[in-house]
């Protein structure tokens, strides 16, 4: 009973699938940072505490994921940023962006807002013209809201150990303790000698 | 049950790769010419366990089998499940380079100590007997090594309680797995290959 009891806590306990790796992703989102945590069976990591610092280790700020291990931040300094969450038991997701990256999501904001407003023939929004800036950021937000499966996905499969590497694996570790095998064979038969 | 690199400190890291080593030297050692292969082979199935992910509740859980390698080759299972973490940190980039001597540590003496503990209760008696016996070091090699994990965690900042608590129940599921199926393979080898668990101290490689 006590044990049957045991097991259903460790079981109901929030532990997402703790024997996993992590997987994390840092993109550019309009003039925010979108990032995804989580693990690489498809279990997303909800309401995480995401701390965000610079190359020298100061801290810029903090955010936290959604209920689908999503999170954004907003880059109020052009430099390198890093993304830290702690998961827990050992598993600790931690994201770069490069300064130039940064820096061009902060750059390209004001760009993007001004030609919408000011109407001036900007030479990227030439052939977008006739969007407004409503519908434009509009469309920006359904291009990223249906690129997302795509990258989760592609990220879940990176993640994926394909047979090829587990027989290479074997094929090491055989390989490894075949040579210590000839090793130690030849001191043997060297000190019989 | 890996460790990532970056969640530990550096004085962690590097105690972790020093003792490492030490558990390396000490393995080579006690590993005679005619345990080679049966270290290969546990290296192997060792490395090719972490992939066989067992489905229980909403979540997964993931075989370790450091156990079972302890029970076998004693001391020589440290440098066993060396080289099965590093290829699996090369292959599937489970754990990491850095961090490599820490989950060596973490893994590999929870199985030597279930080696010398249970060892000769595994070799004595009965199949049967042996196969119980050998559940229970499959069982406490886990155990050991959720704590090992707890303390590393711990040794870097975090909360010892809680990090134990953590491992520990969500690692529940895999010391009933593992003790089962190092009970089986006890079994198998009692029966089939006794002279797996003759003594072979001394005979230097």
């Amino acid at each position: 009973m006590i044990r049957s009891c045991v097991l259903i806590l460790a079981l109901l306990a929030p532990l997402p699938a703790l024997a996993h790796n992590v997987i994390s992703a840092v993109f550019p989102s309009g003039s925010d940072i979108e990032g995804e945590v989580g693990f690489s069976n498809g279990d997303m990591a909800p309401d995480l505490l995401i701390e965000v610092f610079d190359q020298a280790g100061g801290k810029l700020g903090e955010t936290s994921t959604d209920a689908d291990g999503f999170f954004l931040f907003t880059p109020s300094e052009p430099v390198t940023h890093i993304f830290r969450g702690d998961l827990g038991a050992g598993h600790v997701a931690e994201v770069i962006m490069d300064a130039a990256e940064v820096a061009q999501i902060m750059g390209q904001s004001p760009t993007a807002a001004t030609p919408a407003g000011a109407g001036t023939a900007a030479i990227p929004a030439a052939p977008a013209a006739d969007l407004s800036g409503h519908a434009r950021a509009e469309l920006a937000t359904m291009i990223r809201n249906e690129l997302r499966p795509l990258r989760q996905e592609l990220t879940a499969f990176k993640n994926k150990s394909d047979f090829q590497s587990v027989l290479g694996g074997i094929g090491y570790i055989f390989g490894l303790f075949g040579l210590g095998f000839y090793i130690a064979a030849r001191r043997k038969i060297g000190s019989g000698a | 049950m890996h460790i990532v690199d970056g969640a530990l400190s550096n004085p962690v890291v590097i105690g972790g790769a020093v003792a490492a080593v030490g558990g390396i030297a000490m393995g080579l050692r006690s590993l005679p010419l005619e345990r080679i292969p049966a270290a290969g082979v546990l290296s192997a199935s060792f490395f090719v366990a972490s992939l066989i992910h067992v489905p229980i509740g909403p979540s997964s859980v993931h075989l370790i089998l450091n156990g079972l390698a302890g029970l076998i080759l004693g001391w020589a299972a440290f440098p066993a499940l060396f080289v099965g973490l590093l290829l699996q940190a090369v292959f599937f980039g489970f754990g990491g380079l850095t961090v490599l001597g820490v989950n060596a540590v973490n893994i590999a003496l929870p199985a030597v100590l279930a080696g010398l503990m249970f060892r000769p209760l595994v070799a004595r008696g009965s199949p049967l007997q042996g196969a119980i016996w050998g559940g229970i070091g499959g069982g406490a090699a886990i155990a050991l090594t959720t704590l090992a994990v707890a303390v590393s965690l711990m040794l870097s900042g975090d909360e010892f309680i809680l990090a134990a608590k953590l491992v520990f129940f969500s690692h529940i599921p895999v010391m009933v797995i593992e003790a089962l199926l190092s009970g089986a393979a006890i079994f198998l080898a009692r029966r089939v290959k006794p002279e797996l668990f003759a003594d072979t101290k001394g005979s230097l490689a």
